[in-house]
């Protein structure tokens, strides 16, 4: 399995990625700090699980899930984002997003995001 | 009082821990207006006390509205809420106001909600507790910032500054948290335990 881990944060990039291998070990994680170098990823590598931050410079998250879905249509996105309001989730929902979750992310919330993929 | 910086790392710490709070508030106040806001980047500065104060001069092109709630614990500081006359007539239409102090208790009850939801959560990702000290708010001109006295137990300043938007209903704000000197080793203490916990 290959994940890719979009964030402007470092900290939310190494939080997640900590979770991630406390449950699957070490496996290929591609990094991108924002929506465009998603995009990038997503066409070059082809992951199969990607978590998407919202609020972003370049593209934000919003602009980058219909492009990463066109790209590679397998994608599971899961977008991972402070932005808790009902329609910031119905609209990622509707573009494609597998999940919407609420930062951050520890173990406990990876295991049931990997659960439900 | 010697100059404080704070790393890149303790910058992106203290941005995402904001970005988690701030979505958090925002979703309160989004819920309270019925309305969606979106959400932008938070821009982190240390800045001396005086500079603030020409920053907020600054703001006076508009007629603005302008409240402060002040917060006490091992994190202690003030939040400042910025709106503009244009936001708050726009606010006062979305929630069908119809009087000045209908609209002056509204803003505050905003300002209120907003702030105290953003600094508690803030605090709780930092892992401690912070207190609201009363009165709380108080709403006051942009004329006459620079004498309010709180500013004057700050020397420097770390300003975590995030805006508030509801394009649809056109209401734009603006709020900077104001770190007091006092709490701002603590702060990187805890920022750099964040950190360490991950590596």
């Amino acid at each position: 399995m290959k994940y890719l881990v979009t964030d402007d944060s470092k900290l939310a990039r190494l939080s997640l990625i900590k979770s991630l291998k406390s449950l699957v070990g070490e496996v290929e994680i591609f990094q991108a700090t924002n929506g465009q170098e998603a995009v990038d990823l997503v066409k070059s590598e082809k992951p199969d699980i990607a978590f998407l931050d919202l609020t972003m410079p370049v593209l934000d998250g919003y602009g980058a899930l219909p492009l990463m879905l066109e790209a590679y249509p397998k994608l599971k996105v899961v977008v991972v984002s402070a932005d808790i309001q009902e329609r910031a989730k119905t609209m990622v929902i509707e573009l494609g997003a597998q999940l919407h979750v609420q930062k951050p992310i520890n173990a406990d919330k990876m295991q049931e995001i990997l659960d439900i993929l | 009082m010697s100059a404080i910086t704070l790393t890149e790392d303790e910058q992106d710490v203290l941005q995402e821990l904001m970005n988690v709070a701030y979505g958090n508030a925002t979703a309160v106040v989004a819920d309270m207006l019925d309305a969606f806001a979106s959400l932008s980047i938070p821009n982190i500065k240390i800045m001396q006390t005086h500079e603030l104060l020409q920053e907020f001069q600054s703001l006076k092109g508009s007629s603005y509205f302008f409240s402060t709630q002040a917060f006490v614990g091992e994190f202690s500081g003030e939040s400042a809420f910025f709106i503009d006359d244009e936001s708050a007539k726009n606010l006062a239409t979305h929630l069908e106001l119809e009087s000045e102090e209908d609209l002056d208790d509204a803003i505050l009850e905003l300002t209120n909600v907003l702030t105290s939801s953003l600094t508690t959560r803030l605090a709780q990702e930092m892992d401690t507790e912070v207190k609201f000290s009363l009165p709380s708010i108080s709403k006051i001109p942009l004329s006459e910032i620079s004498h309010n006295k709180t500013f004057e137990q700050y020397s420097q300043v770390i300003v975590i500054d995030t805006q508030l938007n509801f394009q649809d209903q056109k209401i734009n704000g603006e709020i900077f948290i104001l770190t007091k000197d006092g709490s701002i080793e603590w702060l990187k203490n805890q920022l750099n335990k964040i950190l360490e916990a991950l590596m």
